[in-house]
């Protein structure tokens, strides 16, 4: 038995894609020169050269590269930072990949605030959205080390296109070995009845902690997590609105286009309720640490505690 | 095939996909044309394939980077039995399994979806890199267009190709040094184009686009390459064959609103043909 969550999630990734190759040498991994980033570089490519390609500062050409991989039915799995998985080589993902519908899985490391020190050149903000309206394309955010193996062994059976994003940091354990994955089903963390509070991938932690901190303020979080934002488990949040009539939901993300954007079309289209959407308020990112951008925008633990309050006592009069 | 067996069959091609073409009102006639003898060359004298069985592993695969070309491929695979020739009625029309563009879901003996440009030679050096993996002999050729060529994504595969040693990838450059708004030449210079993928790493032969000899020489000669990609910089005509088009800047994408144009542009092919739908 492996401490997975004792690792950072990117040489979870690097194992995981180790293990996968082990079992099904069609298994390919790809790189941008960020190789030592996602911790390929030494776990897969010591251990599976032949199945270990980097591509050099090529991102769009590592999408075509692994669209005429998966054409002759290899699984290619293409990682970078979030930035350059999806802003840069967004046509190429759309074409080659998607409207192609080749097995391409796309992995975007260090999504949102997480790139701290790169900064706002680096900080990807709207890659949940733009990939949410590519169609073909299934897009996960694994919120701990058990269930980011949990995806990447469903990616790695499923024929869907994928964009997955990877936290590069060390996560609390969340999930327990052996974690299931079923992207159409959300996972609820937490059983409550006062406020709905909905996260994906980073988020995921820090809304528990906000849900049991609640608790003591006699507020119940209903906390839905969802690893996979599309395809979207519609009714498992349908059924938590009715109950609670009250959503919150917190992203590392733009709040435009991406969770929070999920949540309201479903909500405004099946059981309008009132929605408060966290997250980054439509602005770039810069350097900076990750308190400070949770503060400055307004997404922190405190920030999302002090959403449902508001929210569940609104509701309440 | 004789020489003159060849020479009838490129211009049937070029009569039927006129005419195919001018049924939907629009088409990239220009970079059509310029590929006659190249696709042939291909489809009939130097790949492997099965039109019964389009997915046959062992076939050699053939990706139209250039992907607004498609016509001139969908001719080539109706003609060798892939789909009904009638299909070729149906491109560019509502429903159709023959778009503009290339689609390998919709066409059967279509490899890649292209259209977007760049793109295709990425795709076939994954394709490449894949049958190197398993150890697997066929080859795959992609042909490119000049335009094409000012797209960064053509360089990266280049450098790609080169490093990873895809001796059994064969690209081609219709080099009719025309694109949309004008000459290559004025809209973004390409030469010296051999030198510089003589400078990526690959082997790079010229040839006459529409010489039938030199078309498949210097195929074989691609083909016997080893240990580095090969690229063949062919030199060809855009519109070629029809003097309603031939060498002429605006040949890219042709309207035909009417039937005065219909009859003007297949007046303009050399033969006249039996339509085969």
């Amino acid at each position: 038995m492996e401490n997975y969550h004792e690792m950072e999630m990117r040489v979870v990734y690097a194992q995981t894609l180790k293990d996968l190759i082990d079992r099904n040498p069609d298994v390919f991994c790809l790189e941008a020169d960020l190789g030592k980033a996602d911790a390929s570089i030494p776990v897969v490519s010591k251990s599976h050269p032949r199945n270990f390609i980097n591509c050099g500062v090529q991102e769009a050409n590592m999408i075509g590269v692994g669209a005429g991989l998966a054409r002759e039915g290899k699984i290619p799995f293409c990682a970078t930072f979030s930035a350059f998985a999806s802003r840069r080589c967004y046509d190429q993902i759309t074409i080659s990949v998607a409207y192609a519908n080749n097995n391409v899985k796309i992995v975007g490391n260090s999504p949102g605030i997480t790139q701290g020190p790169n900064g706002g050149t680096h900080m990807c903000f709207q890659d949940l959205a733009i990939m949410r309206a590519m169609p073909n394309m299934h897009v996960y955010s694994p919120a701990d080390a058990n269930e980011l193996r949990a995806v990447m062994f469903h990616m790695a059976e499923s024929k869907q296109p994928t964009y997955m994003q990877l936290v590069r940091l060390k996560m609390p354990k969340l999930f327990e070995e052996g974690a299931s994955f079923d992207p159409h089903q959300a996972k609820r963390l937490h059983a409550g009845q006062d406020i709905t509070l909905v996260a994906t991938g980073f988020m995921t932690r820090f809304a528990l902690d906000v849900a049991r901190q609640l608790e003591k303020e006699n507020i119940t979080v209903d906390l839905l997590h969802y690893p996979s934002v599309k395809p979207f488990d519609t009714k498992t949040l349908i059924d938590s609105a009715r109950k609670t009539s009250a959503v919150v939901t917190v992203e590392n993300q733009n709040i435009v286009g991406g969770l929070g954007s999920a949540v309201c079309e479903v909500l405004g289209e099946n059981h309008p309720v009132k929605v408060k959407r966290l997250g980054i308020p439509d602005q770039f990112g810069e350097v900076a640490d990750q308190d400070y951008l949770f503060n400055k925008h307004g997404f922190g633990p405190e920030h999302i505690a002090q959403a449902c309050r508001e929210l569940s006592r609104s509701k309440s009069k | 095939m004789t020489r003159e067996q060849l020479d009838s069959l490129a211009a049937e091609f070029r009569y039927v996909v006129t005419d195919a073409i001018c049924r939907s009102g629009v088409g990239h006639i220009g970079g059509v044309m310029s590929l006659v003898e190249i696709v042939i060359t291909l489809y009939y004298r130097i790949m492997k394939i099965k039109p019964q069985d389009p997915n046959w592993p062992q076939r050699d695969r053939l990706v139209l980077s250039k992907g607004h070309a498609g016509p001139v491929v969908y001719t080539a695979l109706a003609y060798k039995g892939f789909f009904p020739k009638d299909w070729l009625t149906t491109i560019n029309k509502n429903g159709t399994r023959l778009p503009s563009h290339m689609d390998q879901i919709l066409t059967p003996g279509v490899e890649i979806t292209a259209g977007s440009l760049g793109q295709g030679l990425s795709c076939a050096c994954g394709m490449a890199l894949a049958a190197k993996h398993d150890s697997r002999k066929h080859r795959v050729f992609c042909i490119i267009g000049d335009g094409e060529s000012d797209e960064g994504q053509i360089w990266e595969a280049a450098l790609f190709a080169a490093h990873n040693q895809l001796d059994n990838l064969i690209a081609i450059c219709d080099y009719n040094k025309m694109q949309i708004d004008g000459r290559t030449e004025e809209i973004i210079n390409l030469e010296p184009l051999v030198d510089k993928w003589r400078a990526f790493g690959w082997e790079t032969f010229e040839m006459n686009g529409h010489d039938w000899d030199a078309v498949y020489d210097t195929l074989q000669k691609a083909d016997g390459v080893t240990g580095r990609p090969a690229m063949i910089i062919a030199h060809t005509i855009k519109g070629k064959g029809n003097r309603e088009t031939e060498g002429l800047v605006d040949c890219h994408n042709v309207k035909i609103p009417d039937e005065t144009t219909y009859q003007r542009l297949m007046c303009g092919l050399e033969c006249k043909f039996d339509l085969p739908y």
